[in-house]
């Protein structure tokens, strides 16, 4: 099915896991996606219950996780949202059904989604270099923004393994052709 | 009756043994966060559970809310295990305290799903 003015004939690499495909990949997605939250919560907890730095014991911790460090991660699920709610079959480009305009309408909300996703990990790099690395601070603080860009990571990894279990061909049509 | 009596002994014993070493993670420490592990893990399964009988039609095909419900499950099980980790990073319980819920709860958690995959009904009825 060869379509010359298509730019990608599939996005994603088609991987086979034999029957149980969907399950595991939506299992390790939610997986994913509750690690990188984690890592960022251990952060924020962590920053509540902030000692000194070593070796000083009268002196307040310099920084603490405030706003400005979730914001990337808000941005991250919105664009988990948007992308897990969209219609896999539709953004696919089968303009057999429906009328083309909700193929167009679909890839643009589906760019709005990885865009915002992007933004968050973008976000989340620029607050690690502005806030910890610029600053200085020692190990014990920058772990914050390490934490924040990991969640990110593991928000966007977590999208893609949900996105390849849910598409392409499923065993309905399996049991079809057979 | 493959699955018979004494089965159902051990995994009680086994369940108990969990909810002892969560409880006493607990009370050996005086700091009775570590309970939510327990929570967590008896709320595992509910997603499943309530999203089982949404989906699946005659083909066998899975749907959105079977997905729904395999996901937010995934999300349960690694938050228990995560919540006392990140207590005990953070040093507001005991890393011993830590190990013991992880070690708690997941006696608990095995124990619900060997005890649904040696009593399910669904499978051996229409064989």
């Amino acid at each position: 099915n060869y379509d010359p003015r298509r730019v990608c004939l599939n996005p994603f690499p088609e991987i086979s896991l034999g029957k149980h495909r969907r399950t595991v990949g939506v299992y390790l997605a939610g997986a994913l996606f509750a690690l990188a939250n984690w890592t960022f919560l251990d952060a924020a907890v962590l920053s509540a219950h902030a000692r000194s730095p070593w070796g000083q014991p009268d002196t307040p911790p310099p920084v603490h996780v405030t706003f400005v460090d979730w914001i990337p991660g808000i941005c991250s699920l919105l664009g988990y949202m948007v992308i897990a709610l969209i219609d896999k079959d539709r953004v696919c480009g089968d303009e057999g059904f429906g009328d083309s305009r909700a193929v167009w309408r679909a890839r643009l909300i589906l760019f709005i989604g990885f865009a915002l996703m992007a933004g968050g990990l973008a976000g989340s790099v620029t607050v690690l270099i502005l806030k910890y690395i610029l600053n200085g601070y020692p190990e014990q603080f920058t772990y914050y923004g390490y934490a924040n860009v990991s969640q990110n990571v593991a928000l966007m990894l977590s999208a893609i393994v949900l996105w390849i279990a849910q598409s392409g061909s499923s065993e309905y049509e399996y049991n079809l052709t057979l | 009756m493959a699955a018979g009596l004494r089965t159902v002994i051990l995994l009680s014993f086994v369940l108990a043994v969990g909810f002892l070493m969560i409880i006493l993670s607990c009370a050996l420490w005086h700091n009775w966060l570590p309970l939510l592990v327990a929570l967590t893990f008896i709320i595992a399964p509910l997603p499943n559970a309530i999203f089982a009988h949404c989906g699946s039609d005659e083909y066998g095909e899975t749907s959105g809310p079977v997905d729904l419900g395999r996901f937010l499950t995934s999300i349960i099980v690694v938050s228990g295990f995560a919540l006392p980790i990140i207590l005990a990073h953070s040093e507001v319980i005991d890393p011993k305290a830590c190990v013991m819920s992880i070690i708690g709860g997941g006696l608990v958690y095995g124990t619900i799903l060997a005890y649904s995959a040696a009593f399910s009904q669904e499978d051996s009825e229409y064989e």
